[in-house]
Parts: C-alpha cells; sequence; structure tokens
C-alpha cells in the first residue's frame, strides 16, 4: 500500500461547523479572533482567543459532549464505511486538553462546596474522555491510541494509523484531533509570555501565538474511496533536544525531519509544489522552521500557514490544519497567509498573501511541539 | 524477528502517605547531568531508561516509546492547585510538565536520542497501545531500535489516589517505570511476539498448541474479567493477574519486563482484550 486516502473528514473550528463552510470562510480570508478576558485570576488576562461559535459558555463542562459526537459522525458518514467497519474502527486521538478542562470545573465546584476535602484533579476520563465520547456516540469499539506529544498530537496519531494501515493491520482508521478551551492552556500559555495580540506567522514583527479551539475528524484508509483523491504518502518524526519548548534555531533537527519525510514518501524535494508550514508565529520557532525548510530547497516553494484562520488549536492542529489544506486543495487553490506583511530577512521565506493555485502533486505538512517533537507529513492531491 | 535486548525496571509499592521515596540519589548516579525543573514522573522515566539501557549502546535514531495511565499526575494536581485554588497563573515548568511529552524530552536528552518520541496512553492497556506502536515501526523499518517504557506515579494521600481512580480502599498502590529495549532482526535470549485474535477460542488453541511446561499466562488488567475466568479454568495455576498486586494502572508492563530481565525458563504470554475488539497477545519467550 503507498498511502493513505483520506476518505472522510469532519471540523468545528473559528470558521465554521462544517468543512465546507469553514474551506468557503477560508477562502473568503475571514479572520476574526473574540477578545478573551478571564477574571479567575489575581491578575486578569486578556488575549484574542479564536473560538468555535457555539452559544455556550467557554469553559461549560459538556461542550465536549456536544460538538465531538458530530464532528465524528460527520467524518465517518462520509466514508461510507459499513456498520461493521464502524464497530472495529480504531481510533487514533491527538489532543493537548483531554479532560483538563471538565477536571477545572469539577475541582471548583468541589472546592465551592467542600473547600478542606476538595480532591484536586479529577480525573474526570482523564487520558481517555474523548476516546470514550466517540465510542458511546458512535458505538466504536476497536483499538484506541491516545497520543499526548504537545502540538505535535494530532500528527503523530495521523502517522500512527498510516504506519499501521500499511502493515495492514487495520483497513481504515478515525484520526482525531481535539482542543476545547480550558484556564490551563490559556493561562499556562499566558505565563510563558509567548502570546501575542496578533498571528503574524514569518513576519518581521512576529510576536507570537494566538490560541484557539478546534475539533477535526479524518477517517484514513487503505483503499480509494468513492470520490478521495487525497492522500497522506508518508511522513516522519523525530525529537530535537535543544530545548524543551522550541527546536534548535539552527534548523538541523527540522530540515533532518523534512529529509526524513521525503525519504518514507519517495519523493524528492524538488516534487514538492507547497508546503503548509506550523507557523506559531514565535521569534524561534519560526526561525528554527524557516531555516530548516530553506537547508532542504534550493527554490522554496509556496508556503501557507493556516493558523492565522482558526488560531493554534496545539494538540488538534494537524488534523484541523489538515482537513482545511484539504478542502481549499479541493478547491483549486493554496491558502494565503493573513497576518503576514513585512518579510523577514534573517528568515528569507515568504508566505504568499493572495490565494494561489493548487495543482496536483505533493504537499508537505509540518508541525512542531514542546517536548522537542518534530513531525512532516506527506500530502498527495489526485491520488487516484 | 523482534528481539529484547536489555529490560529493567523500578517498581515500589507505596504503603505510607509519610512521603514518596526519594529518587534522587539514583538519578545522579544514572544520569548524565542533572536535571532541573523536572518532576516525580520525568524522574520515574528517566530513572527506569537508565536502568534499562545501562551497558548497552543506542543508535542516536533509537524511537521512545513511553505510555502511561495517569500520566504526571503529581504535577498536574499542583498547577491545578496554582490555577484553580490559588488563583495564580501556573508556573511556567509546570505548565510545560504537565504535557507528557516532557518525559520523553528528558529521557531522549540524558540518552543522546534523537529519533521519534511518542508519549501514548491507553486506560489499564497503555503496554499494549505502545508495544503495539513499537512493534510496527520495527515491522515496517521505521526504527531499529525501540525504547518502550510505561511509567506510573503515585500522588499523595493515597486515600485521594484511591478515590481518583475508583479504586477499593484496601488497594495498595505502587509506582512504576518499566522499560524494554527492542531491536528488530535480533537474535537474543528473549523475543517478543504480537498475536491478534477475532475469537477468544482461536486464543486458546493457539495457547494450548504452543504452551511448553513453565510456561506463564498474564491477564492484563484491562482485560474482560469473564474471559479471565475462563483463561483460569482452561490454565489452573498458571495464570498471574494484575489485581493481586501492588496496583498501578500499567501493571502487566511489570510483568513482561520482570520476565524479561529474569533468566526462568518458558514463556511468558500476556494477554488482553474483550469480545468486541478482539484480542491481543503478546508471546515473550525464546
Amino acid at each position: 500500500m503507498a498511502g493513505a486516502y483520506i476518505r472522510g473528514v469532519g471540523l468545528s473550528c473559528a470558521l465554521g461547523e462544517n468543512p465546507e463552510q469553514c474551506a468557503s470562510a477560508m477562502q473568503k480570508m475571514q479572520v476574526g479572533p473574540i477578545d478573551l478576558q478571564l477574571d479567575d485570576f489575581h491578575e486578569p488576562l486578556r488575549m484574542p482567543y479564536y473560538r468555535i461559535p457555539d452559544d455556550a459558555d467557554l469553559f461549560e463542562g459538556s461542550r465536549f459532549e456536544r460538538i465531538l459526537p458530530p464532528v465524528a459522525r460527520m467524518a465517518v458518514e462520509r466514508a461510507g464505511l459499513s456498520a461493521a467497519e464502524i464497530c472495529r474502527l480504531p481510533l487514533f486521538i491527538g489532543s493537548s486538553c483531554f479532560s483538563i478542562g471538565l477536571s477545572e470545573s469539577h475541582y471548583a465546584a468541589a472546592l465551592s462546596a467542600h473547600p478542606d476535602t476538595a480532591m484536586p484533579m479529577p480525573l474526570c476520563g482523564g487520558y481517555q474522555l474523548i476516546a470514550a465520547i466517540i465510542q458511546q456516540a458512535l458505538g466504536i469499539d476497536g483499538d484506541v491510541y491516545t497520543y499526548n506529544t504537545a502540538c505535535t498530537a494530532s500528527a503523530n496519531a495521523m502517522l500512527g494509523a498510516l504506519r499501521m494501515l500499511k502493515l495492514g493491520w487495520y483497513q481504515h482508521a478515525l484520526v482525531i484531533g481535539a482542543e476545547l478551551a480550558n484556564r490551563t492552556t490559556l493561562a499556562g500559555f499566558s505565563g510563558l509570555q509567548i502570546v501575542a495580540q496578533r498571528l503574524q506567522p514569518f513576519d518581521a514583527a512576529r510576536a507570537g501565538i494566538v490560541l484557539g479551539e478546534g475539533i477535526g475528524a479524518v477517517v484514513l484508509s487503505a483503499y480509494v474511496g468513492s470520490d478521495s483523491d487525497l492522500r497522506i504518502i508518508g511522513g516522519a518524526s523525530n525529537c530535537d533536544t535543544w530545548g524543551v519548548t522550541t527546536a534548535n534555531p539552527d534548523g538541523n533537527s527540522v530540515a533532518a525531519v523534512l529529509n526524513q519525510a521525503l525519504a518514507d514518501a519517495h519523493i524528492r524535494s524538488d516534487q514538492v509544489y507547497g508546503i503548509k508550514a506550523h507557523g506559531t508565529a514565535t521569534p524561534m520557532g519560526d526561525t528554527a522552521e524557516a531555516i530548516g525548510i530553506r537547508r532542504i530547497f534550493s527554490k522554496t516553494p509556496p508556503v501557507t500557514v493556516i493558523k492565522p484562520y482558526i488560531g493554534h488549536t496545539l494538540g488538534a492542529c494537524s488534523v484541523n490544519e489538515l482537513v482545511l489544506f484539504a478542502g481549499a486543495l479541493e478547491r483549486g487553490f493554496i491558502p494565503a497567509t493573513p497576518g503576514f506583511e513585512t518579510p523577514d530577512a534573517a528568515l528569507d521565506l515568504n508566505p504568499a498573501t493572495t490565494h494561489g493555485a493548487a495543482p496536483d502533486g505533493c504537499y508537505l505538512l509540518n508541525h512542531f511541539g514542546f517536548g522537542g517533537n518534530n513531525v512532516v507529513l506527506v500530502l498527495e492531491k489526485n491520488a487516484s | 524477528m523482534i528481539g529484547i535486548v536489555a529490560a529493567n525496571h523500578y517498581l515500589q509499592p507505596i504503603e505510607s502517605d509519610a512521603s514518596l521515596p526519594s529518587l534522587e540519589a539514583d538519578l545522579r548516579e544514572l544520569c548524565r547531568e542533572p536535571f532541573r525543573r523536572i518532576d516525580r514522573f520525568i524522574q520515574l522515566a528517566l530513572l527506569g531508561s537508565a536502568r534499562c539501557i545501562a551497558g548497552q549502546t543506542l543508535r542516536p535514531e533509537c524511537g521512545i516509546y513511553l505510555g502511561s495511565g495517569l500520566g504526571p499526575i503529581g504535577n498536574n494536581i499542583v498547577t491545578q492547585q496554582q490555577l484553580i485554588r490559588d488563583r495564580e497563573i501556573p508556573k511556567p515548568f509546570n505548565f510545560i510538565n504537565t504535557l507528557g511529552s516532557s518525559a520523553g524530552f528528558y529521557v531522549a536528552k540524558n540518552l543522546g536520542l534523537s529519533g521519534q518520541n511518542l508519549f501514548i496512553s491507553r486506560r489499564r492497556a497503555s503496554m499494549e497501545a505502545v508495544l503495539n506502536l513499537a512493534l510496527a515501526d520495527l515491522l515496517r523499518g521505521v526504527v531499529e531500535q525501540a525504547l518502550v517504557g510505561l511509567v506510573e506515579e503515585v500522588a499523595l494521600p493515597l486515600a485521594v489516589h484511591r478515590q481518583r481512580q475508583d479504586l477499593p480502599a484496601t488497594q495498595v498502590l505502587a509506582e512504576g517505570s518499566h522499560w524494554l529495549l527492542l531491536q528488530s532482526g535480533q537474535q537474543t535470549a528473549r523475543q517478543l511476539r504480537l498475536h491478534r485474535f477475532d475469537e477468544l477460542s482461536t486464543l486458546e488453541n493457539f495457547l494450548f498448541g504452543s504452551w511448553m511446561q513453565g510456561d506463564c499466562l498474564c491477564c492484563a488488567s484491562g482485560m474482560e474479567r469473564s474471559a479471565e475466568q475462563r483463561l483460569q479454568r482452561q490454565f489452573p495455576g498458571c495464570i498471574v493477574s494484575a489485581w493481586d498486586c501492588a496496583f498501578h494502572d500499567s501493571l502487566d508492563a511489570a510483568w513482561l519486563t520482570e520476565f524479561a530481565i529474569g533468566d526462568r525458563p518458558g514463556q511468558l504470554f500476556v494477554v488482553n482484550g474483550n469480545s468486541m475488539r478482539g484480542w491481543v497477545l503478546f508471546q515473550l519467550g525464546a
């Protein structure tokens, strides 16, 4: 088997509640983070945030149970799997938050009711919450692989699914990326002082990340579905121990994982038509990525960053951005990168400011995360 | 052919609320450098992995496959208390260490590794999940060496830690860090094989066909209890149950590692699964 076909997708993010709505909004370059203020702390927090436009309180405990099943169901239904195939569908889940938002709510309620005996960190399903909700809602009882590798979690989930499909251990796999708002993440990143007021990937004035939430789902299959013409044909993952929060700005580990991904997909760098960069817009992160890319490509192919449309959805970003990027490719365009205005001469990497053409061919999907995790996937358009 | 090149672990029942055993003296001896701002989960990962690879030569691209049911629970508790009870922004290192991948980062740094580095969880079956992924990568040639670890931490007080996991009040708890170094194409004293079965009866037939004097069967703690009872009837006196000793969420890894370390004859079979998703059998033998 040469790859894994993208056979069904689902998505709910700041742009909308299904892939078509989101792709259409992206095509119109609708970018709209909200102004989020948190008064829960001694020092109130204020930051832009890309939220899913539901009517609920942002931290309401049941949002996972309400938003997640329709997204997963959308992907599975579009994949056209039989009831028996759905029942044994393995789940590959990538997230940064898991049940932490629910756990915060339960602990806060317990503290309010019984301050002396309140148990901190109730599990509320823990790492298994997302899988349990999907299994119950869709009647799935297959193997579960839950990845917690920070911002590369759903990219690693995708890679794990791809490798098991290639081995023939499974015929189909449901890959989920899930990130919903929670206080730990918002306050934690604020404490790291890398949250910016505006997302400007690879820009000379870039100042950091803007967070967002989103839930995406992809059904990968060992064989082609009805109208699928996109497939993941390879990928690689490595670890850079230069620093726990960023890759080495010399670009070495980024270049290494790009090379490994190209080799795994059996393609050369001159066969890559475009790159969906990770583009967190942190000064160091973008430096490492830009220098790594330039080491591999004598002439850099078109580069785009999806995060200005939906924010940085952390462990879910790979699946969320894949669904959006795939939607754009199917509509024939490589998305522009809102927020990029002033080139940084030190990076020499300039994402497009207008939508570009998206011909058939290979595209790289970059992901980098805390813990030194680097993951690159290779996507092929018009695979059939 | 997947060979077990090395195995070692740390397994410590925790029976007192006084304090957790200090790991620092062991870490000073085993780690290449003193790591600052690490939590107990990272300490446990460093300790187990360093014990496992002592005297071994690792390839830099060796993959790390770290599994855990609960992850860095002690640090997560501290972080949540800072956030909710104290209404403070979490300290940066507390926040960063809430991510499971931090432990793998320090293991990689300590061992000089730059390959794939994963953190995987499956409640009561994390060992099965990480071994599946590691074996898939070894069989496909993605990696030639895989360092597989299962780490579980206890957070005091014990009664609250039991309550958090819905465990009986009498359940003895343990901390563990269990590690195997696997290598593809390597003829070693112990080999690891993975088998999958749709039906329990097919698994039983396989066991009857493979069984030798002195073999041992371990039912993982996530396994369907009715199936465990059926296997107990089929293989009387041969079964060890994860529930019979000090418990943590990845206890089946303790059995596997202990068997891999020892020089006892025979094979160890570790079985997990249920009638819906099928059965997985790890065969550790010569």
